[in-house]
């Protein structure tokens, strides 16, 4: 059954996904596309691209993704599947990480994890701007005036991603 | 900088919602200024650490980061109401620009802005990370470690899974020291 399908497939990426989905893209690109048929390589990157252009959290795309699998029961049971064993985990080390608030290895493990985080978030921008092997100068250079308009202006950054649609329409 | 979390559960929800509704491109840019910068629920530091948790575990961190927060504030029920305030419009909004863009896929127009806006989504991306950086950025031993994440897991496309536990031990073994 392929509702079932879709909730093990995506309930096992869940528990895979470490540091988000921008890091399992690669291994969901490798079920949904060679193992299961769900989609073509070419229909799952503008599947990506839509969740990324559309308001909301990037893992989305499984929502697309079960849509053409199995239509609106399969985007629910798709986006749900990618969520709850990950949000079963959260809850229950978010009650182990309070009770050890005084714990001096909770104070290490945070410190240790903030550099991290701006690693990791750093790299998900690059990933997202180098989409094929080699570098794409027109996504870095739309990146960079993104990053500088988000950093020194104080307008809503909808309107940069708006200035970043219609340079992109005239540059790639 | 005073912080207050949010008093009631609607407040909880509108405050996801918010998140959710307006998140183009990326929604850590728009949880981070929502909660620190405009509703003021958390402080920067504790934004960090919080979303450096949910980084840490596997699945969507702003996801988790709702369960983790409505739970903090409001228990099962705040979990929950985080989880479908964040979800709700953006569900029906991929929804339906991904009905659409099936129609439209084959115009190069169409194609190139949603690129353009997904670059110019990576770049709020690098924002945000340069943003949080600003606490850390006068410990040495903070920015080998951001340094190295980068170029293991952004430059060489090196599996996290080998990555972050590695740089985890090293990282806790500086903070033991009090380098970081």
């Amino acid at each position: 059954m392929i509702l079932l399908d879709l909730a093990l497939t995506f309930g096992v990426l869940s528990l895979v996904a470490f540091g988000g989905m921008p890091a399992v893209m690669p291994e969901m690109q490798r079920l949904v596309v060679d193992v299961k048929g769900w989609t073509t390589a070419p229909e799952f990157i503008q599947l990506f691209a839509i969740a990324q252009a559309a308001p909301g959290p990037n893992v989305l795309i499984v929502s697309l993704i079960g849509w053409k699998a199995a239509g609106l029961w399969g985007s629910i049971v798709a986006l749900l599947a990618v969520c709850a064993p990950a949000a079963v985990l959260a809850w229950w080390i978010a009650d182990l990480w309070e009770r050890f608030k005084e714990s001096p290895w909770r104070v290490a493990i945070q410190r240790a994890i903030a550099p991290l985080v701006v690693g990791l978030i750093l790299s998900g921008g690059y990933v997202l701007c180098t989409p094929a092997a080699g570098p794409d100068w027109r996504l870095w250079a739309i990146a960079a005036a993104s990053c500088t308009a988000y950093l020194t202006l104080t307008v809503n950054p909808l309107w940069i991603l708006a200035a970043g649609g219609t340079i992109g329409a005239f540059l790639l | 900088m005073d912080v207050t979390p949010p008093q009631t559960l609607r407040e909880l929800f509108t405050g996801f919602l918010a998140i959710g509704a307006r998140s183009f491109g990326g929604v850590m840019p728009w949880a981070h200024r929502t909660m620190v910068e405009e509703r003021r629920w958390l402080t920067q530091a504790d934004f960090a650490e919080t979303i450096g948790l949910c980084q840490f575990l596997p699945g969507p961190n702003i996801g988790n980061a709702s369960i983790v927060l409505g739970k903090r504030w409001f228990g099962v029920r705040g979990s929950a109401v985080a989880f479908l305030g964040l979800m709700a419009l953006p569900f029906f909004w991929v929804m339906a620009l991904g009905i659409l863009y099936l129609e439209w896929a084959s115009n190069p127009v169409v194609r190139a802005v949603v690129t353009g806006v997904g670059a110019t989504g990576a770049g709020l991306f690098i924002g945000t990370a340069l943003k949080l950086g600003r606490a850390i950025v006068n410990r040495p031993a903070a920015l080998v470690l951001v340094a190295a994440c980068f170029l293991t897991v952004g430059v060489g496309r090196i599996s996290m899974l080998i990555v972050l536990p590695v740089s985890a031990a090293i990282g806790i073994f500086f903070a033991r020291r009090g380098w970081l």
